[in-house]
């Protein structure tokens, strides 16, 4: 064992070659371990911030059950890390609205489009032109598809098949290849304040800004043919990679019910080491009404994927053609901001992931029966400019992390400090001087995003096959980039 | 000015050093419209807004909260507060800005980290934001 190792990262000891743990002793107020699926490199990158403080204080939730985790995309967030998972036990455990956060039901969507990226030359600029005229961006509202009333209120409770069969927006195939087909129980309109609607009205359709974009890619890798094989994937087709949440709506459905919980503390006898963490009981009046709302904020955000996935088409037919518009399929859509209530051996748990995403196995019978014979596809961005991966769930996740795996590649640098180090302009010519179309109309936004602000998406995605919770399907490479 | 940017991963995380309770309020504005502010200068507005929390640093985020409602749903870039009054439940104030295109860049304030306290100085207050 290495002297690392022996000598723990912040107390942090290494139980294999790819888990960290911190037992309960460690703080008076930890009501289980605290543990961190990383190799040697990453961990050192996640001591250097937060992160490892933040995951122990998530040790100290009212009825966590199992062990504190983190995977190895995590850094430091507020309240919970991202890349942080908490299951706790109904019907007293908590449910905590910051340990999903804002964005509620970010998530990524992959559609495979039936053509390869030989047969796109010459036209993947007017390709990612077009996606970028049609999906509004940073602060636009244009091209979103506005709901009002009972209409806006029924894709609350029902999701994206309700676009479908009023809006003739997306496939019966997109509902049924979506993370529990769209739909949460128990929506409930009545939970969500006038303020989330007012947000909300006219951003179903739009990508927003931050870390969230829409990318073309190339499958540059095939890993596992039998996987690829049942998700519809071959060796350089041309994919489009969605990656958005909920938009305002969801934000300030967070917003509402962290101050809401944050008023109840004392009523429930809840002390945190993070008045972020601000919680209820599951089982609580307001347990229920903020599950019942994030369930509503989740089928937005759905909805919302559905939409810009509608506008990736409508710009494929218009560029390639109806034919290939009308074969471009949605492999999946997974969400990872999000608490679902799930049984792991025989216990009815309340799963948090807020950075990491639902990886189940072959064999569930919560996946699209089409992929139960391999599990459930996952989609790992990368960083602008890096390579993307399709994994599958594996056996390992629902014996060693609630049915989980990672996110992303996971941030390790600053905005402002990605932003000293290169111009927007700067990168855009280096993007573009390795071939990948670019749209982006905010040049901080772009170099807030910069790849070397990301660790190093390849070694996230090995420590998660290494552990056993998701395996490699595909490696996809960006062609072209769209974001706010 | 009085706010900078703590380095944060991920985040944005404004620490604010006043001499006055209100100048704390009137710093976060500046610092988030640093965030959210475009290039272009519209019609000047103003906005009455009121905010309610359990003590200052609740009114704190509550208004920074306000303040991000108002940029996405207004497109109102925030500029100034021309009038600001404070008590221990309660803020008024009048925010002078223009209508634009502010950046849908911040989520939401959190109470992670939140400080609002005195200082030798006069206040200082921090808040992380999401974004």
């Amino acid at each position: 064992m290495s002297e690392v190792a022996q000598a723990g990262v912040r107390g942090f000891r290494q139980v294999d070659e790819v888990v960290w743990e911190l037992g309960r002793e460690a703080r008076s107020d930890m009501r289980v371990p605290a543990r961190v699926f990383a190799d040697h490199e990453l961990i050192g990158q996640i001591a250097a911030d937060r992160s490892l403080e933040q995951l122990q204080n998530v040790a100290t939730l009212p009825g966590i059950t199992g062990a504190a985790l983190a995977m190895p995309d995590i850094h430091q967030g507020y309240g919970f890390p991202v890349g942080g998972v908490a299951a706790t036990e109904l019907p007293d455990g908590i449910v905590s609205p910051g340990g999903v956060g804002y964005d509620i039901n970010c998530g990524v969507r992959l559609l495979a489009l039936p053509l390869t990226v030989g047969e796109l030359v010459g036209r993947t600029e007017a390709l990612v032109h077009e996606i970028s005229r049609r999906v509004p961006v940073g602060t636009g509202h244009g091209g979103a598809l506005r709901l009002k009333g009972p209409a806006f209120d029924r894709v609350l409770v029902h999701g994206p098949r309700v676009l479908l069969a009023e809006h003739g927006i997306g496939t019966p195939e997109d509902v049924v290849h979506t993370e529990s087909e769209g739909c949460l129980s128990g929506a409930d309109p009545a939970t969500v304040s006038d303020r989330a609607r007012v947000r909300g009205a006219d951003q179903l359709g739009t990508l927003g800004s931050g870390n969230h974009f829409l990318e073309v890619q190339r499958v540059a890798k095939i890993v596992d043919p039998e996987a690829a094989g049942v998700f519809g994937l071959r060796q350089d087709q041309v994919t489009v990679l969605i990656h958005s949440g909920s938009r305002g709506f969801g934000h300030q459905v967070c917003s509402d019910y962290v101050r809401m919980m944050d008023a109840v503390q004392a009523r429930y006898r809840i002390t945190l080491p993070d008045r972020e963490l601000a919680c209820a009981p599951l089982s609580s009046p307001e347990g229920r009404r903020y599950l019942a709302a994030m369930a509503c904020a989740a089928h937005f955000a759905w909805g919302n994927r559905a939409v810009l996935a509608h506008r990736v088409r409508e710009a494929v037919a218009r560029i390639l053609g109806p034919r290939i518009a009308e074969g471009a399929r949605q492999v999946y859509d997974v969400a990872h901001n999000v608490a679902k209530l799930e049984v792991h051996d025989g216990r009815e748990l309340c799963v948090h992931r807020k950075g990491a995403t639902r990886a189940f196995p072959a064999g569930s019978p919560e996946i699209p029966r089409t992929f139960r014979k391999v599990g459930q596809p996952v989609f790992i961005p990368g960083s602008m400019g890096t390579s993307s991966f399709v994994l599958v769930g594996r056996e390992g996740a629902m014996e060693r992390s609630f049915g989980t795996t990672c996110h992303g590649a996971g941030r390790r640098m600053s905005r402002t400090g990605a932003r000293r180090q290169i111009t927007g302009a700067e990168l855009r010519h280096q993007l573009e001087a390795q071939g990948i179309v670019v749209r982006c109309p905010s040049n901080p936004g772009l170099a807030e995003e910069a790849p070397f602000a990301y660790k190093d998406v390849e070694r996230v995605v090995a420590v998660v096959e290494q552990a056993g919770l998701a395996g490699r399907v595909a490696q996809l490479v960006p062609i072209g980039v769209v974001k706010g | 000015m009085s706010y900078r940017w703590v380095e944060h991963t991920a985040e944005m995380e404004m620490e604010i050093e006043t001499a006055t309770e209100e100048a704390v309020f009137t710093d976060a504005l500046h610092a988030l419209s640093e965030l959210v502010a475009d290039d272009a200068g519209g019609e000047q507005v103003r906005r009455e807004v009121v905010v309610r929390g359990r003590e200052r640093a609740a009114l704190l985020v509550g208004w920074l909260e306000e303040l991000v409602f108002l940029a996405e749903t207004e497109d109102l870039v925030p500029e100034e507060t021309e009038r600001i009054e404070v008590s221990d439940h309660r803020l008024m104030a009048t925010v002078r800005g223009h209508r634009g295109r502010p950046r849908h860049l911040v989520k939401g304030a959190t109470y992670h980290g939140l400080v609002f306290e005195r200082s030798p100085g006069g206040f200082r207050a921090t808040v992380v934001l999401d974004v």
